[in-house]
Order: structure tokens, then C-alpha cells, then sequence
């Protein structure tokens, strides 16, 4: 790519618009929004959009090896590290639900890898495979009730549609097409994945050597 | 003797094609079931050497060289065979490289040639494998091993072709230019053969194999990063199964927070009318008034004008008025039937004082010629009148046309 093209973008995106979307806590990625996502990897965009969000004390941060952006503080004082300490709570409390809906999503479609940014899910086909497998099925009614999701259906129909409709607000996935059952999973999934890493890392859980052993274990 | 082995080759091609089926049926299947085919064919292939029997109690199968050809020519992915044994094909360029030195030497030149032939032969062929092998390599690149299901195979797959690279790098560092040049000596034929011709080919494919390492290496990590995304989240499950009342530590509690928890709150909210306030009252109201209202009931139904009667009548007579022009060409034609001479369209223009334009009044003479019935075209003759261009030759120029009666 050449600097022309670039500059192309930053002319035609404009910084007004990535500076909102960062506000509004949303996090940008190729997948959420393209162009904005451009416009930022190009450097004087990029510091276009620091420099003022430096004025009111916030700041790009990047996560995903840089391939998704959002917005944190730039000073950390006491306010601001009571709001990341309850962000950072929201965060674990919705780790759980989240990986198990992972899991699901992985297991049900039966595919070798887990959901990453750009994926697609067909929500009828997915729907009928959940419906048709009495684990699967299982394992949604308990992850719709999560406090994250919060659904009191009982049927899978009801579950599903609310556990996708949550998604997207959370912005873990978006819906191209308003007509079309047709989801995307956005590079905010990278970040939650960044997260575990960091969890597993710095804890010391070791989480990637259970699962081997356990599957070892199955094997035998 | 070598019309004998070509008539041997020509059956022997004639035997695969007749039994193209069971060849086709071993191939895919990797054996052939010998109740299904005809026990006097299997036979048949199995002593011309295309079907083979490993084990005495193992089904027959293809021989390899078979297989090779119907893989390559299929472009079959699946096929992850590299001969990556360069050393033993530089012994034979080397020795056949000898024999014909020797045979020159000798002013042996028929031998010569021969050696030279099969010389070419096996250089050429050797660079063909070579090419080949990338090619293959490439190809299950360019598809990330799609003809294996999960990603554990691919990871094997993977490491798979990266030993094959490597031994073919390892192959290709045996080749000693140096070496070679002091074979070829100051023989134009070997040094074209073994210098000119051997290092461009192997210069590619070194580049090329160290691109191809590069992208697997690269697959590689990408195959390695899903895999261990399913398992942290396969681990993180398990351990909050067998921890269940396990919470992650508070990270954040640290004096440096880490980057990745530094997510501001977000201070915009999606915007939205707060009718509460009475400071908008106006403003709001004065939108309000602006809203169209479209109500699709009281659309007034234009009742269509059904009364119109339809009468069946016959259709008026109605005539083409004739071209003026048409109809001074034709009375041309008749004034050439009534005078029986040949005259040119232009002067009989002129005669007649008419005021067509020229051109046109050629265009209308030529048409109406071509225009008139089989029957009556045959009692005229017409000929254009004019000269080739000066410049281009193979255009003429017509001024104009002369008629008369055939």
C-alpha cells in the first residue's frame, strides 16, 4: 500500500467520526469499521485523533496486535482507576458465559477453530444443529441464563435470539444485513481472547496444558 | 529395436486406456477389489506391471509410477509425494556427463550423441522434478492443507512440507557449479546443458523454496495461534469447572494498569429526544408540526375510465408515398431498356438536368440494381467506373457507374 491511498482515506473518513465511535466505548476493527480502521493504522490520522483525545484525557489503546482499537485514559487518577477497576469486573464476570458461548458456537458448527474477527455465523443454520443435539441444546439454556444474557426462555428459539441480540449490543458481533441471519464476529472477540491470555499468563494457570492433558486423557 | 519399443509403449498406453475404468477405480479407491472386475483383465494389468500386490494377502494396487503420472496429470492435491533425492540424479548427470566426454574424445560421435541425448534427458527432467515439487508445494499452500480436516493435521502436514523443503535445500547446496564447470571442460553442448541451463533453474528454485519456506513457516503460526485458542478456552472451562468458585485476580489493582484493562467509559451516549425538559418544548413541538403525515387510507380511488367503447372495424387502406429519387432511377432503367445503349448514371444525371446530388443519385442507382428481382437483374450489366487509390493499394474509388442491357 502506498502513502497515496492512505491519505486518500484519511481525506475521505475524516476524524470526526473514529473520534465519536471511540467515545461512545465501541471498539473499532476491520470488521466493525474498515475505513475508520484504515485511517487509523495511518500515523498522522492516528495522531490527528490523539492529539485530541489527549485534550480530554483519553487515549488510543490498541489490542489484538493492533488490529482493534478502542479508547482508554491517558493519566490514571483515582476516578478514572475506579472506572477501569468496574470495567475490568464487567469484563470477568462476562468471561465466563462468553468462552461457554465459544465453545458452543465451535462445537455445534463443528469447526476446527474457535470464533476470531471476520467469522461468519449463520444463526438458522446453527440453530438447527443446537436444536437437533440435546447437549447442545443444554449447554445454551445454561448459558442464555447467565446474568450476562439474562434470558428466562425456555425454548431454544427465544434463547438464541436473545443471546445474538446481547452479542451485538456488547458488540462482540455484527449484523450486516438487517434482513439476513448472517452474523460477524468483530475484533472485540480478539481482545476477550488477548484477555484469557493475559489472565492465563500472569496467573500462572496454565490453561492451554489442561486442556492438552484432558484431551490426552479422552484419548486413552 | 526401437520400433520395437515403440509398438511395446503403444500397447502397453493402449492397455490403460482400454481399462482406464479399473485403473480410475484402483487409483481413487487405493486398491482394486478383484471380484469386481474381470479376473482376465486384472490379470492382464498385473503382468504388463501397472498393478501390483505388496503383501501376499493385501488387495492389488497401483504401481507408483501410475499413480505419479495420474496425480500429476489430475493436479491432484491430495498428492504430497516430493522426490527431493538430488543427490543420486547429479551422480547419474556427472557419469553420463563422463561417458560422453569420453566418447568425443574417442571421435565416437554416434555414441556421443546418444550420451548427449540422454544427458539432455535427464537434466531436463531433473529441473522438471524440481519445478514440480514447488508446484505441489505451493498448490497445498495455497489451499492451507485443505485436504485434511483439522488443524492438528495440518499442523502435521505442515511440518511435513517443511522437511520436504529442507531436504530439497539440502539437495540443491550438493550442486558445486565449480564442479560442474570443470566437468563440462570447454564443450559448448555440456556447458550450455550443465552451467546456462541447470543454474537458472536451480537459482529459481532456491528463491522460490525459501519463499515457500517463508509462507509455511507463516501458516504455520497462524494454524498454531487457532489451536491454542481452542485450547485456552477448552482450559479456561476446565478450570473454572474444577474451580468453581474461581475469580480472576483484580489486575487492575496494581500501581501500572495494564494496557489492555485501560478502557475508558464511554462518554457519549447514543443520542435520543429527552422530552422532559421543558427548554426543548418548542423546538420539539416545531418538528413535530414538520412530520408529513402520510395516510395510505384516504387515498381518493380515481375510477378508471372504463366507458370507452371498443368497435371492431376494418383497417383503413393506407399507402408508402414513392421516393422521388427511387422513381428517377427507375425511369433510368427504363430509358436504358428504351434506348439499348450503355450510359453512365452521371451523365444521364446530366442529361436530364436532375438535381440529385451525385453521390447520392450512384448510391440509389447501385441500390436499385441490387434491389431488382433475380429475373430482371440478369437483362442488366453494371459496372463501376473509377480508379484504385493512389496510395493504398487494394481501395478503388468509384466516380461512377455505367449501365446497359445484358
Amino acid at each position: 500500500m502506498s502513502s497515496e491511498v492512505y491519505d486518500n482515506d484519511t481525506v475521505l473518513v475524516g476524524a470526526g467520526a473514529i473520534i465519536e465511535q471511540l467515545l461512545r466505548g465501541e471498539f473499532i476493527c476491520r470488521v466493525t469499521n474498515e475505513e475508520g480502521w484504515r485511517a487509523l493504522k495511518n500515523n498522522s490520522t492516528r495522531e490527528r485523533v490523539e492529539t485530541y483525545l489527549n485534550q480530554i484525557n483519553r487515549t488510543i489503546a490498541s489490542a489484538g496486535e493492533g488490529e482493534v482499537f478502542f479508547c482508554g485514559y491517558q493519566q490514571l487518577g483515582e476516578a478514572e482507576r475506579k472506572v477501569v477497576s468496574s470495567q475490568f469486573k464487567e469484563i470477568c464476570s462476562a468471561l465466563i458465559p462468553l468462552v461457554e458461548w465459544l465453545v458452543l458456537v465451535q462445537e455445534a458448527s463443528g469447526q476446527d477453530a474457535p470464533l476470531s474477527e471476520g467469522a461468519p455465523i449463520r444463526l438458522t443454520e446453527l440453530q438447527a444443529r443446537i436444536e437437533d443435539t440435546p447437549a447442545f441444546s443444554e449447554q445454551l439454556t445454561k448459558l442464555s441464563h447467565y446474568r450476562l444474557f439474562g434470558s428466562s426462555s425456555s425454548n431454544v428459539d427465544g434463547q438464541i435470539k436473545l443471546v445474538f441480540k446481547r452479542l451485538v449490543e456488547l458488540g462482540y458481533l455484527t449484523k450486516p444485513n438487517a434482513e439476513k441471519q448472517i452474523y460477524i464476529a468483530t475484533g472485540k472477540l480478539d481482545y476477550l481472547y488477548e484477555v484469557i491470555r493475559f489472565i492465563d499468563e500472569t496467573e500462572g494457570l496454565s490453561l492451554e496444558a489442561q486442556a492438552e492433558t484432558a484431551t490426552q486423557r479422552e484419548l486413552i | 529395436m526401437s520400433s520395437n519399443l515403440h509398438q511395446a509403449g503403444v500397447k502397453l498406453l493402449k492397455q490403460l486406456g482400454r481399462h482406464a475404468d479399473v485403473i480410475m477405480d484402483a487409483y481413487l479407491a487405493g486398491s482394486v477389489s478383484e471380484s469386481s472386475h474381470d479376473p482376465a483383465v486384472i490379470e492382464k494389468l498385473k503382468k504388463s506391471g501397472l498393478l501390483w500386490r505388496p503383501e501376499p494377502d493385501q488387495a492389488l494396487r497401483l504401481k507408483r509410477s501410475v499413480r505419479a503420472l495420474l496425480e500429476e496429470g489430475l493436479s491432484d492435491e491430495r498428492n504430497r509425494q516430493i522426490d527431493s533425492n538430488v543427490g543420486s540424479a547429479l551422480a547419474t548427470i556427472k557419469t553420463l556427463a563422463d561417458h560422453y566426454k569420453e566418447a568425443r574424445y574417442n571421435v565416437d560421435y554416434s555414441a556421443a550423441e546418444a550420451y548427449l541425448a540422454d544427458l539432455s534427458e535427464h537434466v531436463y527432467s531433473f529441473t522438471d522434478s524440481l519445478r514440480y515439487s514447488i508446484r505441489v508445494l505451493w498448490g497445498r499452500i495455497n489451499n492451507e492443507f485443505g485436504y485434511v480436516g483439522t488443524v492438528n493435521a495440518k499442523i502435521r502436514e505442515n511440518e511435513l512440507a517443511q522437511s520436504q523443503v529442507t531436504e530439497l535445500l539440502n539437495g540443491l547446496e550438493m550442486f558445486q557449479f565449480s564442479e560442474l564447470g570443470e566437468i563440462a571442460g570447454d564443450i559448448r553442448e555440456l556447458r550450455r546443458l550443465l552451467m546456462t541451463s541447470l543454474q537458472d533453474t536451480l537459482s529459481y528454485c532456491t528463491q522460490e523454496l525459501s519463499v515457500v519456506q517463508g509462507r509455511l513457516l507463516e501458516l504455520l503460526g497462524r494454524f498454531r495461534q487457532i489451536q491454542g485458542r481452542t485450547r485456552l478456552l477448552k482450559g479456561w472451562l476446565l478450570h473454572t469447572d474444577l474451580h468453581p468458585d474461581y475469580q480472576p485476580e483484580n489486575h487492575v489493582a496494581h500501581n501500572k494498569i495494564p494496557a489492555l484493562f485501560n478502557y475508558a467509559e464511554a462518554i457519549l451516549k447514543p443520542a435520543h429526544v429527552d422530552i422532559s425538559n421543558p427548554h426543548h418544548e418548542f423546538e420539539l413541538l416545531q418538528m413535530v408540526a414538520q412530520i408529513k403525515a402520510i395516510s395510505r387510507d384516504e387515498r381518493i380511488v380515481v375510477p378508471r375510465d372504463t366507458h370507452v367503447t371498443f368497435e371492431m372495424s376494418e383497417a383503413e387502406d393506407f399507402d408508402i408515398p414513392d421516393n422521388p429519387l427511387k422513381v428517377a432511377v427507375d425511369e433510368y432503367f427504363c430509358a436504358i431498356i428504351d434506348s439499348g445503349l450503355r450510359q453512365s448514371a452521371l451523365e444521364y444525371l446530366q442529361q436530364q438536368q436532375l438535381d440529385w446530388d451525385s453521390e447520392s443519385w450512384l448510391y440509389q442507382v447501385i441500390g436499385g440494381y441490387e434491389a431488382l428481382p433475380m429475373e430482371h437483374k440478369q437483362y442488366f450489366e453494371l459496372e463501376p467506373i473509377g480508379k484504385p487509390h493512389p496510395v493504398y493499394t487494394g481501395n478503388f474509388i468509384v466516380t461512377d457507374v455505367e449501365l446497359w442491357l445484358a
